[in-house]
């Protein structure tokens, strides 16, 4: 044997003793009893929002909150590719809005924990007792960033000369046009304007929140045309030239990476002490590019408050007791999730079908929709895709709404009364395989957005639910903006699991969804020469109920049509609800004056927060 | 006189290069079905009559000819027009050019440092164990998924805290002083240019002891051999010269490759350059954003070439009449 | 010239293991159907994100057995907001040798079911863990691997015969002919491929099959590569046709077609084989670089790239490092296909421009 053969011998004897070593593994139980998990208390204060006082002649917004130190920097984060804009008139998307939301406050804002509209730029409000007109008293003495003071003029300006003006988004003016007129806006004195509109219409109370413009610096822009001011603070303009209202201001815009806002010297609101707030020195919002990249930034210390998912949370919830920071459970997301079912029996303008025929029959049988509902396992949905950070939804309005109807019960997935469900619409089963009455294999698409992993794995489990009826169901993840074309254009698909983000204060969003003649009334969607064609007796009615539920002005009156459009949904499912997540987000301790909602989020009270050991 | 008349040429050839880089692709994008106001279709605060604004802003009421003319006419013009969401699409770029531009140079700069040297090594060693080393060294470099590398070293990062976890500044970034913004920079980065290094580098070092072995068979090698002159002085003087001068070549392909290789790594990295702006329109079929920056890169690639012919020219005089 | 390529191959230490494991990889593709557990599709909703199962060889009491493993049942942790695993140890699921499991159809032709292992009824064996959906990831492996392993080489077949006629064509006409030609294809090559790449992934057209879906993805591979192949070969052409036996050809009045395939193409052999082994590996990380990035092979069919695309995921590689397998798979693979290249062409061509 050479001396090669030698070596390969041993290194052969050495892979096998390896192997042996692998295969015999010894089975050891567990010892019981060494599972004790200490429950963590994290009670919060119950937070109360600031009042108004007089100093001095200037009516400031007072923080009850507790006093806290001056400096320090917050670094949150955004996802995505950071904002488009800075001017709060032109955002169409979400970031943009946050953004322009921090610089520039509204007349009115919510309270996050009951959800009721409070004061901010405007110190009161009135409502007349018949919901037409509205009066809103501002703050004397309350500054813009340059000095100048804010007065009615500002608010007249920027609802007549920009909103109603159609200038920048119009979608504001768009909703507002309320019998073909748009509301007349008036000021009495520097301190007072009123709203007046010719019919009562409950979703405008909230829309006062929209941001107001320093007319000084908006009215040289507005004077350009619309198409100047489409680009007029937009991310290349200098920090300088903006003068705003809110508690911080724009230092630095970095492309890419991040948004850095400095405090405003002349906010409106102070601490117990007189002291005027913010307490932060700057607020940094880096911009990353996926969730997963957040996590990263997190755990390197670079961002100091995130919002959770899945997985993570275990993680996390694991490190806090030895970490420097906490996680709050917020509850339920906006978020809904939902498979939708095409109920469209109309034909396109070539006379063609736009679902085929064999097809409509079945999405409109009512009974083959319960059955759909009844064989998605939301429970394994909510463990294997959230984790277990979520909980089941059955209605359209989101878990944390303050229009939630809930009377409105969760089930389980129950194969056999779907089965039963789908026989007594004629549907059989032959060798595990479905048929209609007429003899017809069950067969049909089901479509989502690629490379939303989240997406993807619920269409995985839905494609097998339904299959375990016998249904055959082809899963296409198709790109993003394709999906949207077939949702809104082509209304070619059959069946889509999509999501939505309404608003958990204000349901009447939703009737672009759920007005038959809405712009995103998927299900059914009709195309704008076809009106209100083919109307079914449930969407009638949905559509009662959002006309009724917008002209009604309290909270008690509205409730019982929004609640019976959450019932109508619930029994028609033309929509099937599947999960929320619940939001979960961890902060660094040092920071104080954190009072985390549901509605509000964890940085609502932004001007409070202060840093407990900066440096300054 | 000859020189500049070639490089002329050689600029006039171009421009049919562009129109055909541009027709094709404008083409390709525009066959796709996405649409790019789909995000506003589907965002339930958004009225049917902006999008309708938007259309006709973005001119897709338009047949795809138009579309190509106008886009065509303001190109020239130099007006390379507004992306999707309205943003100036020349600011756009101008953002993220220095950005890609600063990650490239350094990485080319340290391919050619080690990868030249490591290349005339194992050209001069050939098939002793070093060249056996370095061409299994080089091959796992080539063999690692960009984005999987990249993936690993973030964690990396994160597991020890030694490096920022991608971007290209930190947060305090406008308070720090002269030398504190260099050092933040380049702690940003070393992980993003490590990757892209160890992926080229295999290259570089190949081409290079292709070259120089080709080099080292040539007559005039072996005639400096027999002449007598030591090995030293017929490699490093003789035959390193011949050798480098094809690299040169190399050099302008070598950029535009790297402004499409980064792509994966920049998006991983989240790094504000060119290729993760690229990437984002081209899921949202931004139109006017993708055109601009794919005739930048042909630009760019054009540009390197011509660059390196010019160099091989003034190194090289033979080649002109080649031409 | 093969079979001293072989040898070649053989005699070199690094290359003979690439050609080893290659064959290994390969074969196990082959039979993945035999030799997965599972199928592609399978999965067990209530096992998403299992660990690797364990198996035993000694039971509790320290006694040698049959190899069994247990199986894994999940449980949510409302303190800690975690799901747990732990093995439900009331049920020993032994395991069984080239018995019957799932039906198959071998090379998608033959109905079988035997497996090369499986357990009993009711358990479960993943070797390497499941996915979010809680499918098996090493069958799952070998299912990608067909997809990812063979897209390379389905487009350089597409590929190579366009080069090489453009290429023929052009260098063998010359003039205006070559001139038209190698501006197209430079217009081509001028465009960055990564960007060129994406642009065209993304233009594929909804709702296609998954067979479709992948052709096309080999087309759109094979439209990056063509340009610059056709380039050099045009190069090569340039200097081969002035040969005599080619002038000779031409003479009796053969036809240019005739001339370039049969007289002239044939000269470029080796530098072909030489640049197709050597680019097999750029597909392979292209593919799994495009399906990361969710433009290329598409759920539910898997590919190692859009495996690895859970792998983005920190919680998963710190957690479920199981999910990185596509990752070192991709790895072996291209490392193995580069070293036999550079094998290939010190043999064949010593002196290669190509890289």
């Amino acid at each position: 044997m050479t001396r090669r053969g030698y070596w390969v011998l041993f290194f052969g004897l050495v892979i096998a003793a390896l192997l042996c070593k692998a295969c015999i593994v010894r089975d050891v139980p567990p010892k019981a009893g060494q599972n004790t998990n200490a429950k963590q208390q994290s009670a919060t204060a119950a937070y109360t929002m600031p009042k108004n006082v007089t100093l001095n002649g200037i009516e400031y917004l007072q923080s009850q909150a507790p006093v806290g130190k001056f400096g320090g920097t917050l670094v949150s984060s955004t996802i995505g590719e950071g904002p488009k804009t800075f001017n709060p008139f032109n955002c169409k998307d979400n970031t943009s809005s946050i953004m322009s939301g921090i610089m520039y406050d509204g007349l009115l804002t919510t309270n996050p924990t009951t959800g009721d509209v409070a004061p901010k730029l405007a110190k009161a409000y009135s409502i007349s007792p018949d919901g037409k007109v509205y009066t809103i008293y501002l703050r004397k003495g309350a500054k813009w960033s340059d000095g100048k003071p804010i007065t009615a003029d500002d608010v007249v300006f920027t609802w007549n000369n920009i909103i109603f003006a159609g200038y920048g988004d119009t979608s504001t003016r768009d909703s507002l046009v309320i019998d073909g007129k748009l509301p007349s806006v008036r000021k009495y004195g520097d301190y007072i304007v009123v709203f007046a509109i010719t019919r009562p219409y409950a979703p405008f109370l909230r829309m006062l929140s929209t941001p107001i413009a320093p007319k000084h610096i908006f009215a040289p822009a507005v004077k350009k045309g619309k198409e100047y001011f489409d680009s007029f603070l937009s991310t290349t303009a200098k920090p300088k030239d903006f003068v705003v209202s809110g508690a911080f201001k724009l230092k630095e815009y970095v492309p890419a990476q991040r948004v850095v806002f400095e405090r405003n010297p002349n906010y409106y609101e102070i601490n117990s002490k007189n002291e005027k707030l913010p307490y932060l020195d700057k607020l940094v919002y880096l911009i990353v590019g996926d969730l997963n990249n957040e996590v990263l930034k997190f755990e390197a210390k670079e961002l100091d408050v995130i919002s959770l998912q899945g997985s993570k949370v275990a993680r996390y919830k694991a490190m806090e007791p030895k970490s420097d920071f906490k996680l709050y459970n917020l509850g339920p997301d906006t978020g809904t999730m939902y498979l939708s079912l095409n109920l469209n029996t109309r034909k396109d303008s070539k006379g063609k079908y736009y679902v085929e025929p064999i097809k409509q029959k079945w999405f409109n049988d009512l009974n083959f929709r319960r059955a759909v509902d009844y064989a998605i396992d939301r429970k394994n949905m909510v463990l294997n895709i959230a984790n277990g950070i979520g909980a089941p939804l059955f209605t359209p309005e989101s878990l944390n709404s303050i229009y939630l109807n809930k009377k409105l019960k969760p089930y389980n997935k129950d194969l056999n009364n779907a089965k039963i469900l789908l026989k007594k619409s004629g549907f059989t089963l032959k060798d595990g395989k479905l048929f209609d009455k007429d003899g017809h294999r069950v067969e049909f698409n089901l479509y989502t957005n690629a490379g939303n992993t989240e997406r993807e794995a619920i269409g995985v489990m839905i494609k097998q639910d339904l299959e375990d009826l016998g249904m055959k169901v082809n899963f296409k993840p198709i790109e993003f903006n394709s999906l949207v074309n077939k949702l809104v254009s082509t209304f070619d698909w059959d069946m889509v699991i999509m999501g939505l983000t309404g608003s958990p204060l204000e349901p009447n969003g939703g009737k672009n969804v759920w007005l038959s003649d809405g712009r995103l009334h998927m299900f059914n969607m009709r195309t704008p020469q076809e009106g209100k064609a083919g109307i079914l007796p449930w969407e009638k009615q949905l559509d009662e109920m959002f006309t009724k539920g917008a002209l009604a002005t309290k909270f008690e009156d509205r409730k019982p049509y929004y609640d019976k459009y959450q019932e109508i949904v619930y029994t028609q499912k033309p929509m099937i609800y599947i999960y929320s997540p619940i939001r979960i987000v961890a902060i660094r301790n040092k920071f104080k004056n954190i009072y985390p909602s549901s509605l509000g989020g964890l940085t609502h009270n932004i001007e409070e927060i202060y840093e407990e050991s900066n440096k300054k | 006189m000859d020189t500049l008349k070639y490089i002329l040429k050689r600029i006039l050839q171009t421009i049919p290069l562009l129109i055909i880089v541009s027709v094709v692709s404008f083409f390709i994008i525009r066959l796709s079905p996405v649409d790019p106001l789909a995000e506003l279709k589907l965002n339930p605060s958004i009225s049917p009559e902006t999008v309708e604004k938007e259309r006709a802003r973005l001119g897709l009421d338009k047949p795809i000819i138009v579309q190509y003319g106008k886009w065509a006419i303001s190109f020239v013009k130099g007006d390379l027009g507004v992306t999707s969401t309205g943003e100036k699409v020349s600011s756009k770029l101008a953002e993220r050019i220095p950005n890609t531009l600063l990650l490239t140079s350094i990485v080319i700069l340290l391919t050619w440092l080690v990868g030249v040297p490591l290349g005339i090594l194992a050209a001069v060693r050939w098939k002793t164990p070093f060249d056996r080393i370095m061409t299994v060294v080089t091959s796992i470099g080539m063999a690692i998924p960009s984005f999987f590398f990249a993936v690993l070293l973030l964690m990396f990062a994160v597991r020890t805290g030694w490096f920022p976890i991608g971007g290209l500044t930190s947060a305090g970034y406008a308070d720090m002083n002269i030398f504190g913004k260099f050092w933040d920079i380049t702690h940003h980065l070393i992980l993003p240019v490590f990757v892209l290094f160890t992926i080229s580098l295999a290259g570089l070092q190949r081409q290079m002891r292709a070259n120089m072995l080709d080099v080292l068979d040539s007559d005039y090698v072996k005639f400096a051999r027999a002449k007598g002159l030591s090995e030293n002085v017929v490699i490093y003087k003789h035959a390193l010269r011949n050798a480098v001068n094809p690299m040169i070549t190399l050099l302008g392909f070598e950029f535009a490759g790297l402004l499409s290789g980064a792509a994966l790594t920049e998006y991983v990295f989240q790094y504000p350059g060119l290729g993760r702006l690229i990437l984002e329109a081209v899921m949202k079929s931004d139109i006017n954003l993708v055109m601009a920056s794919l005739m930048m890169g042909a630009v760019m690639l054009i540009l390197g070439n011509l660059i390196a012919d010019i160099l091989l020219i003034i190194t090289d005089p033979r080649i002109r009449t080649g031409a | 010239m093969f079979r001293e390529v072989i040898i070649q191959l053989w005699k070199d230490k690094f290359a003979r293991a690439a050609l080893i494991v290659l064959g290994i990889i390969y074969l196990a593709l082959f039979f993945a159907d035999f030799i997965a557990p599972y199928t592609k599709d399978f999965s067990d909703r209530t096992m998403a994100y299992v660990p690797p199962s364990k198996v035993f060889t000694i039971d509790e009491n320290g006694k040698f057995s049959k190899p069994y493993t247990y199986n894994y049942v999940r449980e949510f942790d409302q303190n800690s907001l975690e799901i747990k695993y732990k093995f439900d140890r009331s049920k020993k699921h032994y395991i069984k040798f080239f018995s019957k499991g799932q039906p198959y159809k071998f090379l998608g032709l033959i109905p079988m079911k035997r497996h090369l292992f499986t357990t009993d009824e009711g358990g479960r064996m993943f070797l390497l863990g499941t996915d979010i959906n809680g499918r098996d990831v090493f069958s799952r492996l070998l299912f990608g691997g067909r997809i990812s392993m063979t897209i390379g080489f389905l487009a350089l077949l597409v590929l190579f015969p366009i080069g090489l006629l453009y290429g023929g064509i052009s260098g063998y006409f010359g003039g205006k002919v070559d001139m038209l030609m190698m501006r197209f294809a430079e217009s081509i090559m001028a465009i960055p491929s990564f960007y060129l790449l994406i642009i065209l992934a993304s233009v594929l057209p909804s709702g296609m099959t998954s067979t479709q879906r992948f052709l096309l993805i080999v087309i759109i591979l094979a439209l990056i590569g063509w340009a610059g192949f056709a380039r050099v070969v045009r190069g090569m052409v340039l200097s081969i046709k002035n040969e005599d036996y080619v002038q000779s050809a031409k003479s009796i009045g053969a036809s240019d077609l005739r001339i370039i395939i049969k007289h002239i193409l044939p000269q470029t052999t080796s530098f072909v084989i030489v640049a197709m082994t050597l680019s097999v590996p750029s597909y392979i990380l292209s593919e799994s670089g495009l399906s990361f990035l969710g433009l290329g092979i598409q759920q539910p069919d898997a590919s190692w790239g859009n495996m690895l695309k859970e792998a983005q995921e920190f919680t998963n590689i710190l957690y479920r490092p199981w999910l990185l397998t596509p990752g070192f798979l991709i790895f072996v693979s291209v490392l193995a296909f580069n070293l036999i290249g550079d094998t290939i062409r010190d043999v064949l061509d010593p002196k290669s421009k190509v890289r």
